[in-house]
């Protein structure tokens, strides 16, 4: 028997919508994804091009509603997703399957974090490797992130699909990934048209403990993130896309994507559990069919992703000892992969083990009643006096890695997210984009820049974002101990290599930027308030050199026991040199004179004198 | 465990805890010891918590344990905080020197003044001294990580010998001088300590 030519079955295979012809559409399965990421209420749309997802933006981009944007890459399309996502905007987000790679460092953290609105990222996997370096199963990349994934196996799915993983994210509070391959994205089928799904809004809410990942928030979030998985696999387990098919043979297919296609065509009479959520694994739907048959195989391209899942509950299973670990696959491969075993004496039956709960460890407990120690700015930090300009302005400022993320903590509680390395940019675009005005900034290290900051910069421009990029230059890469970087030439032997302005980089960009003295308070606040009425996209470079290499005093400040009322405004900046007395403001040997303190105090308590050629306030 | 001590050192970011630690190591590889560290950094010169520990002993499997033997404070609630870390009958060698968290600058929280009495109820040997001071006396306030080696020297099995080389190994050469004074002044004050139990 040739498996292709095998008689249809009388049951039309569930997840079919047999719809009236004359209203059908025929659309490829990228079509069917961006339609159906348009019906299910998707605002931004944005991605890299990559085969074989690139039809998906271009098939949004005419659709009403939608904003869809090329990014510069896919981790700074996934980033810019975020930012949207944030503002309250349904957005998708896509790439081929090595474009996750790029933007792996978003993804993973992302995870954590968690969404504001809905947020699904299409990974276009290419199994046989039609356009693409290597052949990497990106179903891997639910498991390693711990969010759900979803699986259509035709276009109607692709369709009806994206409502679905658009409303898991939000109602699980994940990404979600949506894994389509090259025979999917670029085949095509009749999809039957919905009504569109209502939508709420979900207004952009700070929330510092969710998206500020400094490592007492993310461990936190972390064990949120475990508690998550087991809530969705039991959303698994009941989901109408993870489909138990009855057959009239000894024989079950546990099967996603177009590989369930191709089992359904090759074994018409065999049961099938089609998982259309294909992460976490529904055990006990695994655990039913085995009641059923006694004979299962996994059908799925490239690694044994749900056979090793299946293997782990200590069921017999026949998958990659006769399916093809790598290549595409088609119905006859599968049925001439499986015929023998159809055929051969059924395995002893075995009860499932089912995998036991996680344990989570027990997080240190704080000794009761001692104050916390965080790590804080130190003083003369010239972040501080960005963060002191950025409190007075109702503005999100998004943040990024370094030691300027400590600006996070109390008392300035003055940065909203921190994602990953160089993810300010990128968000910040998405964010004011999606809020149709200049709600958030960017605050980003000039090491940080370096390392990924001036790609969202340049996608920022390409896309005309609006939007203020503060690139807090302290000329090092200060917080893992003040490693050279491009903008300072300095090399690890400690030799001196070219030197990169990130001023003139900027202009070559096309982008207007501004170099102030992070040190002069007033020039700096200034600097800030005139960008953020000027229209388009700007870049600010605080500049002023580490205070801990240079140890530099810039003159001394005293406190006027008379006119210091300890009204406490000046601890508001969080300077640890500062600390109230019996009767005054009271300032340690530790004090710098950086003078930010006698700008804040309203009193003219605080005197600044200049050192011998210092500035004077 | 198995033989094995550990010793814990903690403080304020900036103080040379790591610096301490280092001291502390090659000590016990001058004595022919096998020794594993672990420190926590990243954000240890910004005046955040710090923590490391040292292990030696014939042979050192983990580089951490749950509860120290020893634990050296530069700051007395670090100290105070340190003796979670301790084990029962444990010494903490603790600097009399306050650095005010920004809770407490802040007047949300006091600065706890509890560690005498609570290191009394739980049985652990506190040795207290002014490190500050001795360090100033041996001429580098940055000094007093070193100046509480040389006040536990005597509890720890190191010959003097072994502490030289371990001092010559692990501090810079331009300020071995002042730890060499601060590890005498503070082993002399170490001496003189009455060690309340």
């Amino acid at each position: 028997m040739t498996p292709g030519f095998a008689a249809p079955s009388a049951v039309p295979p569930i997840g079919y919508t047999l719809c009236p012809v004359e209203r059908a559409l025929f659309l490829s399965g990228n079509e069917a994804i961006a339609q159906g990421a348009a019906r299910a209420g998707t605002g931004f749309a944005c991605g890299y091009p990559g085969t074989p997802s690139t039809e998906i933006v271009e098939a949004i981009a005419g659709l009403d509603g939608v904003r869809a944007e090329w990014c510069v890459n896919e981790k700074v399309a996934l980033e810019t997703a975020v930012g949207a996502s944030l503002a309250g905007v349904r957005t998708l987000v896509t790439m081929k399957h090595v474009g996750l790679n790029v933007a792996a460092d978003p993804f993973m953290t992302l995870s954590l974090t968690g969404i504001n609105a809905g947020l699904v990222l299409v990974s276009a996997d290419d199994p046989g490797m039609h356009s693409s370096q290597n052949e990497q199963d990106n179903r891997n990349y639910a498991r390693f992130a711990k969010v759900p994934m979803l699986e259509p196996a035709d276009s109607q799915e692709a369709y009806d699909f994206l409502a679905e993983a658009f409303a898991l994210s939000e109602e699980f509070d994940t990404p979600v990934l949506l894994r389509t391959t090259t025979r999917l994205s670029h085949g095509r089928g009749r999809v039957l048209p919905r009504v569109p799904v209502p939508l709420e809004a979900r207004a952009y809410e700070r929330d510092m403990a969710k998206y500020v990942m400094v490592p007492q928030n993310a461990r936190r979030r972390n064990r949120l993130v475990l508690e998550r998985l087991e809530k969705l696999r039991r959303r698994a387990e009941g989901s109408s896309l993870n489909v138990l098919e009855a057959g009239t043979v000894d024989f079950g297919i546990i099967a996603s994507g177009v590989a369930y296609q191709y089992a359904r065509e090759a074994f018409p009479k065999a049961w099938f559990l089609k998982l259309g959520m294909s992460h976490p694994l529904p055990h006990e739907k695994v655990a039913r069919l085995y009641q059923s048959v006694s004979r299962v195989a996994v059908v799925e391209e490239l690694d044994p992703f749900i056979e090793e899942q299946v293997r782990a509950l200590g069921l017999p299973v026949v998958g990659k000892e006769a399916i093809p670990a790598d290549g595409e696959l088609d119905p006859e491969t599968v049925f001439r992969a499986l015929e023998a075993f159809v055929m051969r004496r059924p395995p002893r039956r075995r009860r499932p083990v089912m995998p036991p709960a996680l344990r989570l460890s027990t997080p240190p407990t704080p000794a009761p009643g001692l104050p916390v120690r965080p790590p804080v700015l130190c003083p003369g930090c010239s972040h501080r006096s960005v963060y002191a300009a950025l409190r007075r302005r109702d503005l999100a400022p998004l943040g990024d890695i370094g030691c300027y993320t400590l600006g996070a903590l109390p008392p300035l509680l003055a940065l909203d997210s921190c994602l990953c390395m160089g993810a300010s940019v990128g968000m910040m675009s998405g964010f004011n984009k999606a809020m149709g005005r200049k709600a958030a900034a960017a605050v980003i290290g000039d090491s940080t820049f370096f390392h990924s900051g001036v790609t969202p910069l340049i996608d920022a421009h390409y896309n005309e974002s609006e939007g203020l990029v503060l690139v807090l230059d302290n000329r090092t890469t200060a917080m893992t101990g003040h490693q050279g970087h491009p903008g300072t030439g300095l090399r690890p032997d400690r030799s001196q290599g070219p030197v990169v302005d990130v001023q003139r980089l900027c202009e070559g960009i096309g982008v207007r930027c501004t170099t102030v003295d992070a040190n002069d308070h007033k020039a700096l606040d200034a600097a800030i308030k005139a960008e953020l009425e000027t229209p388009g996209l700007g870049v600010l470079v605080a500049l002023a050199p580490c205070v801990l290499m240079t140890r530099e005093r810039a003159g001394t400040v005293t406190v006027d026991d008379e006119r210091c009322n300890l009204c406490g405004l000046c601890l508001d900046i969080g300077c640890p040199a500062l600390a109230p007395g019996e009767v005054a403001m009271t300032l340690t040997e530790a004090c710098t004179g950086c003078a930010l303190c006698v700008e804040v105090c309203r009193r003219g308590a605080l005197v600044h004198e200049a050192a011998d050629k210092g500035r004077e306030t | 465990m198995n033989g094995t001590t550990t010793v814990s050192l903690v403080g304020v970011g900036g103080q040379g805890i790591l610096l301490g630690a280092a001291v502390l190591a090659e000590t016990a590889m001058a004595e022919g010891l096998d020794v594993k560290a672990s420190e926590v950094k990243g954000m240890a010169q910004r005046g955040g918590s710090v923590l490391s520990t040292v292990r030696f002993g014939r042979h050192v499997y983990s580089p951490v344990a749950p509860h120290a033997d020893l634990v050296f404070a530069t700051e007395m609630l670090e100290g105070l905080r340190g003796l979670d870390l301790l084990a029962a009958r444990g010494t903490l060698v603790c600097a009399t020197t306050r650095i005010l968290p920004g809770s407490v600058l802040r007047g949300e929280e006091a600065y706890p003044e509890e560690l005498v009495g609570a290191a009394a109820d739980r049985g652990v040997r506190l040795m207290l001294l002014d490190a500050d001071e001795l360090a100033r006396e041996a001429g580098d306030l940055r000094a007093v990580n070193v100046v509480l080696l040389g006040a536990a020297s005597p509890v720890l099995p190191f010959s003097q010998d072994a502490w030289d080389r371990g001092l010559a190994a692990a501090v810079p050469a331009k300020i071995l001088d002042v730890n060499r004074r601060a590890f005498a002044l503070g082993r002399e004050a170490g001496a003189r300590q009455e060690v309340p139990r």
